[in-house]
């Protein structure tokens, strides 16, 4: 965890013909290596922001940009989509959307296609991203005959081809059944403390944020309203309820019980925290 | 959440000699195909072309979906020959066959019916097996060789994939239609179902580009292939052999003036009535199967 890999200078954005603001003032720094999560309400900017940091927004969705994001020193209103992806890959929330090839192993192959990778050294990088998500041996299946969870995997597959060094996911589980989001997320939690991957994940799941993530990130109507570690931001539990988030059932819990006198300290995000702390408490 | 193939266009899997031939050969013979039959009037030659297609899609095993696809010729094809007998496309003066009511069947315009079916038959059924067999990914990589545009490459093998995505989503809307009471079936059915399916349409495409956009679509370096054709000695000699053949019979058939045998084969009155009464009869059966089916309660 060194220097910020992404940075956002008092970014504002809307999208053209619309006069309210996707994004307002935002700033914000990420350092690489850190695993981001980003709360909000639909139509808090969250997607936005994702989209800004590999130069979609604005290059490919018009619209008026101001401040300056900025991605591994590069910034994103100067350079085109194409430059980027070679930095930032983000899979999204529906992935039979996002498929157009004959096979798997085509899917996956597509950005190698595109950057130029020879041909002798695609195979060994299309089996390695198959692996890595689960599906090795799925190489000449139909992405379109896949379940949802692997039609998923297989997004994010395609994008780990490319060795990104930010993988952004726009509520990559949304589709998914508790397995399939289990497995997205580990994956994900691998990438990061394995590989030292950026991961910004843009998710409702509150549990799992509180788990895996360094930071949360808060929005609302377009604004970082909280930025901090889960336990900060998670311990807010009143600020989060006037925006209409929900907290982690173990903090809820916590809550009710310190209402009642019972609880003392700090809320625990995690459930075993939670457990813990409960148990001691009953022996005490 | 698996997608049957409906529509006889694409890919049958398989292994058969025919399956492993190269695109280029295929297309070599597809595009051969096409100018002989259009630079003759020979209908032997027209028919054996078809025949040869046939024999190659029982080689590939593909009989039955090659059948279905030619199903189309049925009312082309009928529809065609009922016109020529009924008004020759060849000058007059024609030979009548048989009155038959108010309409007198012509001999004279049925040469050139065949002629006519012959060429869509040939070049349709050698198009159908050449699509059945090859992996699009491997005629967009031959594509890709003969520099076609990345981009219009990219689209055509996308039609063919978006295709039965769009079957499958019409067919959830129609099912949403029914639960909710109502019609789910025939024309009127379909007919509000494709609002829907086109802004659904529009959603995913544009999902698409940026999803393919952020993995460097548009890129403009040098770009490489997954797939990689091999080229065989096989196929060299097929696409040999296929434009020896094709171009000896197109520049005999122009050196003869289209080899038009019309003078020696001669059809008669009997065969052109009882011909006329099937074609006719095929004909209209389906434009009533069509009509039934579109207004359909």
């Amino acid at each position: 965890m060194s220097n910020p890999i992404i940075q956002f200078d008092d970014v504002s954005f809307s999208y053209a013909g619309t006069d309210s603001f996707a994004l307002q003032s935002v700033s914000l720094e990420i350092k690489e290596g850190e695993y981001v999560a980003i709360l909000g309400l639909n139509g808090a900017g969250k997607t936005t922001l994702g989209l800004c940091v590999n130069g979609i927004v604005p290059t490919m969705l018009g619209g008026n940009l101001t401040g300056k994001v900025t991605v591994g020193g590069l910034d994103v209103s100067e350079y085109p989509v194409r430059e980027l992806a070679k930095l930032v890959g983000i899979v999204f929330d529906n992935p039979e959307f996002q498929m157009s090839q004959m096979s798997a192993a085509e899917e996956v192959a597509l950005g190698l296609e595109h950057a130029g990778v020879p041909h002798e050294a695609m195979h060994e990088i299309v089996s390695d991203s198959l692996a890595m998500v689960g599906l090795a041996g799925f190489e000449a299946r139909s992405p379109l005959g896949l379940s949802g969870g692997q039609q998923q995997r297989l997004a994010i597959a395609a994008v780990l081809a490319m060795k990104p060094r930010i993988l952004i996911m726009d509520e990559p589980t949304s589709n998914l059944d508790p397995i399939g989001k289990q497995e997205v997320f580990d994956m994900a939690a691998k990438l990061n403390g394995e590989q030292g991957m950026t991961v910004i994940v843009i998710e409702h799941e509150v549990e799992v944020m509180a788990r895996y993530a360094d930071r949360v990130i808060v929005m609302d109507g377009g604004r970082v309203v909280m930025n901090g570690t889960p336990q900060e931001i998670f311990s807010r539990v009143d600020e989060l309820a006037a925006l209409k988030l929900r907290v982690p059932e173990a903090v809820a819990l916590a809550k009710q019980l310190e209402a009642r006198g019972v609880w003392k300290g700090d809320f625990p995000v995690r459930t075993e925290t939670a457990v813990d702390r409960v148990n001691a408490m009953l022996k005490a | 959440m698996s997608i049957s193939n409906p529509l006889p266009l694409a890919l049958v899997p398989g292994n058969s000699f025919i399956h492993n031939v190269s695109p280029g050969p295929k297309m070599i013979l597809v595009v051969g195909y096409v100018i002989l039959a259009f630079s003759t009037q020979n209908i032997i030659i027209l028919y054996s072309m078809a025949a040869i297609a046939f024999i190659f899609a029982i080689w590939a095993g593909i009989l039955r979906t090659f059948l279905k696809g030619l199903l189309i010729l049925l009312p082309i094809g009928s529809s065609l020959l009922a016109l020529q007998i009924l008004a020759p496309a060849v000058e007059k003066p024609w030979t009548a066959a048989a009155e038959l009511g108010p309409v007198t069947l012509y001999i004279d315009g049925l040469y050139y019916g065949f002629v006519l079916l012959g060429r869509i038959f040939a070049s349709l059924a050698i198009a159908l097996v050449m699509l059945m067999t090859t992996h699009p990914s491997d005629m967009f990589t031959t594509f890709t060789k003969l520099r076609v545009p990345y981009t219009l490459n990219f689209m055509q093998a996308m039609t063919l994939q978006l295709i039965p995505v769009f079957q499958r989503e019409v067919g959830i809307i129609l099912s949403a239609q029914k639960s909710r009471g109502m019609k789910g079936s025939g024309f009127s059915a379909v007919l509000p179902s494709f609002i829907p399916v086109f802004v659904g349409a529009i959603e995913r495409v544009q999902q698409l580009s940026i999803s393919l956009e952020s993995r460097g679509f548009g890129s403009t370096g040098h770009k490489t292939s997954y797939r990689k054709v091999k080229g065989k000695w096989s196929d060299t000699a097929i696409a040999v052999c296929s434009i020896v053949i094709m171009a000896t019979l197109a520049v005999m058939s122009i050196m003869r003036g289209s080899w038009n045998l019309s003078d020696q084969i001669t059809f008669s009155a009997n065969f052109v009535l009882g011909l006329f009464l099937l074609v006719a009869g095929t004909f209209l059966t389906i434009v009533t199967i069509t009509i039934a089916f579109m207004f359909r309660k």
